[in-house]
């Protein structure tokens, strides 16, 4: 066998079904062999770019399924390499298990400005957790066992194979074998600890019983070890608060009593005044990312930290742990489960307080939601995600792009089913929206897909309708149109004057496009239009675009600006307010 | 700010060293020395990195980040008390014998070659600031060149 059918083969071996790719010189030998086998399902992307992010959504819908999948792409050298970087560096951003295929250019002119040649392995090299060049053929099957097996174990990662043109091609020496079965990488410097050492469970569980003020933080690893479940039964069984993060939510359902909603920068009043007042947080799977913690100094500084966490990098980082849990989150929860030294403490003052929390901005959010719209009767998207959330009940499978709309999704789509909010987080790639969709709904035909953007990042990949109409994806799109690159212009209006430099945006008629790709669209701009167009796309067989002209005045709050602390959470919209020209640069 | 040596053995790969200067540029340092050298493992490379930082946290976070690469065997932080830092400086000086012959017993250097009456190659092992006390005193108006290999070291 040769390069490219040793390539295929382990693909294969690895459960691979879906590719998602772009063709070109240096990959045709796959491309070709690829078609001859017929064995795999090839997913045409638009743009490389489309392709990483279609790969990410398989890989990060499937991993709750009985068949978990990686998201592998394909594509060539020089420029179609290139093209994956953003969806590279946003997978590993976000811990996201995913393969990327690139041909390179022969071994014979590397490292000599050939033709469509980049330096593939030194680009992809800080942005990936590893990446290989294999310079034989008896090398590329292993070398896609590990790069799998990297991906997929500890925190997951992007992993790049950079395959030169003439490996696809040579013949595996006569006595060459692989016995995918028996083969273990020999990755002497690759560790990672699934299994909680017993002392610092023990410890936990020492602050958790003597704990007043404890809250839970669910974060990405919750869903990634797939410890929804476990986790709510560990708050019911111990009655401690909860709050998301970004990554988090959905592994337990939105309203469920004890959760406090997502936390961070445009958290709930709840949950960052839970942060605020704990003394013990207990951090499953999660970061401390900027977004989440704010001043770093100003941060929980009343508040023990049991930090859960299964890459060790990520202790002690930014937040200072007083019990580090090296390990997976779904074993580290079972332990404690199991054990009989944890006791429930009903903790009411905490409860009051934590209730009273959540009274502050309750009311106007319920009254901004039911009347829908704001400015020259435009529409709100909380409003619009709200009804979404209840014409679903919630069930359904959530992809939103970057911006106020995506934190319009994550504070007001109710979710009950376990993993089913797929964003860019780390990166907060506008664009990545379409193309994940895509994805998420491959790896779950059977549950309903909504691509959620705003008019400028549906721009930015919108050419994967292509591969909607090719493949006939049955994707519903929802575009919130409010003229505005509109997160960018919310910052504009509280910390630059209102001064809209490089917002405001004329988009095309998104009813043509729709009508180009055979889509069927509808616009609404009226309240009492919005339930049944949901309930018309819900009907439609097939991908539907729903448009919704939006209130560009309309504001994701409460908001923490950036490098602020949880003190400087602005919670009503100031009106466009005289800020001191002095501090501009500060607040940005 | 504090001078810190991390001693890292990763396997013998392409593209190691490469990453883990990426790490440290990343991370904003300006790195001291860099040594490298085969251990006593065949396919094993031992490294050893010098960077200026007073913070304690900082330095782990380092150390945390270089374990995570999937090439890094293994890697810590050795402070002056508990492990030797050596490096050697091959020097060319403009200096007459018997002015040099005053160091000799008091400095630990052997003469490669004596090329004229008053120009020496000679080599210098020892700490850092043995290294800079030497050539203080020797004084830099008779250097003509110097080559020094940075900092390797081991754990007492
Ligand atoms: C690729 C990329 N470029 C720029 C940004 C910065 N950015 C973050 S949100 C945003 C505005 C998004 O506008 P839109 O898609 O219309 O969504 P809206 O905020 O209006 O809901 C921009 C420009 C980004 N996150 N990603
Ligand atoms: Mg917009």
């Amino acid at each position: 066998m040769n390069g490219k059918q040793l390539l295929l083969k382990a693909l294969k071996e690895r459960k691979v079904r879906f590719l998602f790719g772009y063709t070109g010189g240096a990959i045709m030998p796959v491309f070709d062999e690829m078609e001859r086998m017929g064995a795999f399902e090839f997913v045409m992307a638009r743009h490389e770019q489309g392709a990483a992010f279609m790969a990410q959504g398989l890989s990060r819908a499937s991993l709750s399924t009985p068949t978990p999948q990686i998201g592998v792409c394909l594509t060539t050298s020089g420029p179609g390499a290139m093209n994956l970087v953003t969806g590279v560096a946003d997978a590993h951003m976000d811990s996201v298990p995913m393969l990327a295929i690139t041909g390179q250019v022969a071994t014979g002119v590397i490292a000599t400005d050939a033709f469509q040649e980049s330096d593939v392995v030194g680009v992809m090299m800080p942005i990936c957790k590893q990446t290989y060049m294999p310079l034989a053929a008896e090398d590329v099957e292993k070398t896609v066992h590990e790069a799998c097996y990297v991906a997929t174990t500890g925190r997951g990662g992007p992993v790049i194979i950079d395959l030169p043109k003439d490996i696809q091609n040579q013949q595996a020496g006569e006595d060459y074998r692989f016995d995918a079965k028996k083969f273990r990488p020999h990755l002497p410097g690759y560790f990672y600890t699934p299994t909680p050492e017993r002392e610092p469970i023990r410890q936990a569980i020492e602050l958790i019983n003597k704990s007043e003020r404890p809250l839970i933080f669910c974060g990405h690893g919750v869903i990634n070890s797939n410890a929804g479940d476990l986790l709510q039964r560990f708050i019911e069984k111990t009655n401690i608060p909860v709050a998301s993060t970004f990554h988090g939510l959905s592994a337990i359902p939105a309203d469920h009593p004890q959760h406090l909603g997502m936390m961070g920068m445009h958290g709930t009043v709840e949950a960052n005044r839970a942060i605020m007042e704990a003394d013990l947080l207990i951090a499953l799977g999660m970061r401390f990312d900027d977004r989440v913690t704010g001043k770093l100094d100003e941060y929980a500084r009343n508040a023990a930290v049991i930090h859960v966490e299964i890459d060790a990098s990520e202790i002690d980082k930014n937040v200072r742990t007083t019990v580090a849990i090296n390990a997976d989150v779904y074993r580290t929860l079972h332990v404690l489960l199991g054990d009989p030294m944890l006791t429930c403490i009903p903790r009411r003052r905490w409860w009051d307080k934590l209730n009273s929390f959540r009274e502050v901005m309750k009311e106007d959010l319920r009254e901004e939601i039911e009347v829908g719209i704001g400015n020259d009767n435009k529409l709100l998207m909380k409003g619009i995600i709200h009804r979404l959330s209840e014409v679903t009940r919630g069930r359904d499978l959530i992809i939103p792009d970057v911006g106020q709309h995506q934190m319009m999704c994550a504070r007001f789509y109710n979710y009950q089913t376990n993993n089913s909010w797929f964003g860019s987080g780390g990166a907060g790639t506008m664009g990545c929206s379409l193309p994940m969709a895509i994805g998420v709904k491959l790896a779950r035909p059977k549950e309903r897909v909504w691509s959620i953007s705003g008019d400028g990042g549906f721009q930015m990949n919108f050419q994967e309708l292509g591969t909607i109409m090719e493949k006939q994806i049955d994707v519903k799109i929802i575009i919130l149109n409010n003229g505005y690159l509109g997160m960018v212009r919310q910052w504009q209006t509280f910390f630059f004057d209102g001064c809209f430099a490089g917002t405001p945006m004329q988009s095309p008629d998104f009813g043509l496009i729709s009508q180009a790709y055979g889509i069927p669209y509808r616009k609404v701009e009226l309240l009492e239009d919005v339930v049944p167009a949901l309930e018309e796309a819900i009907a439609c067989k097939g991908a539907m675009v729903l448009e919704f002209i939006c209130d560009p005045a309309e504001v994701i709050l409460p908001m923490i600006p950036a490098g602020g602390g949880f003190g400087d959470m602005i919670i009503r919209h100031p009106h466009a307010p005289k800020k001191d020209q002095s501090k501009q640069g500060e607040a940005a | 700010m504090k001078r810190r040596a991390i001693l890292a053995f990763t396997l013998d790969h392409p593209g190691v060293l490469n990453k883990i200067s990426m790490l440290i540029r990343k991370k904003m340092y300006n790195v001291d020395t860099l040594t490298v050298c085969r251990a006593r493992i065949p396919g094993v490379s031992r490294m050893t990195i010098t960077l200026r930082e007073s913070d304690q946290a900082r330095v782990d976070q380092v150390v945390r980040q270089l374990e995570k690469f999937t090439e890094v065997i293994s890697v810590k932080e050795l402070d002056t008390d508990h492990s030797y830092w050596r490096e050697v400086a091959i020097i060319k000086l403009e200096i007459d014998a018997s002015v040099l012959e005053t160091f000799q017993g008091r400095y630990n250097f052997e003469i490669l070659e004596q090329k004229s009456d008053d120009i020496h190659i000679l080599q210098v092992a020892g700490s850092t600031r043995r290294i800079d006390a030497f050539l203080d005193e020797v004084g830099q108006e008779h250097i003509v060149e110097i080559a020094r290999t940075g900092v390797t070291a081991m754990e007492k």
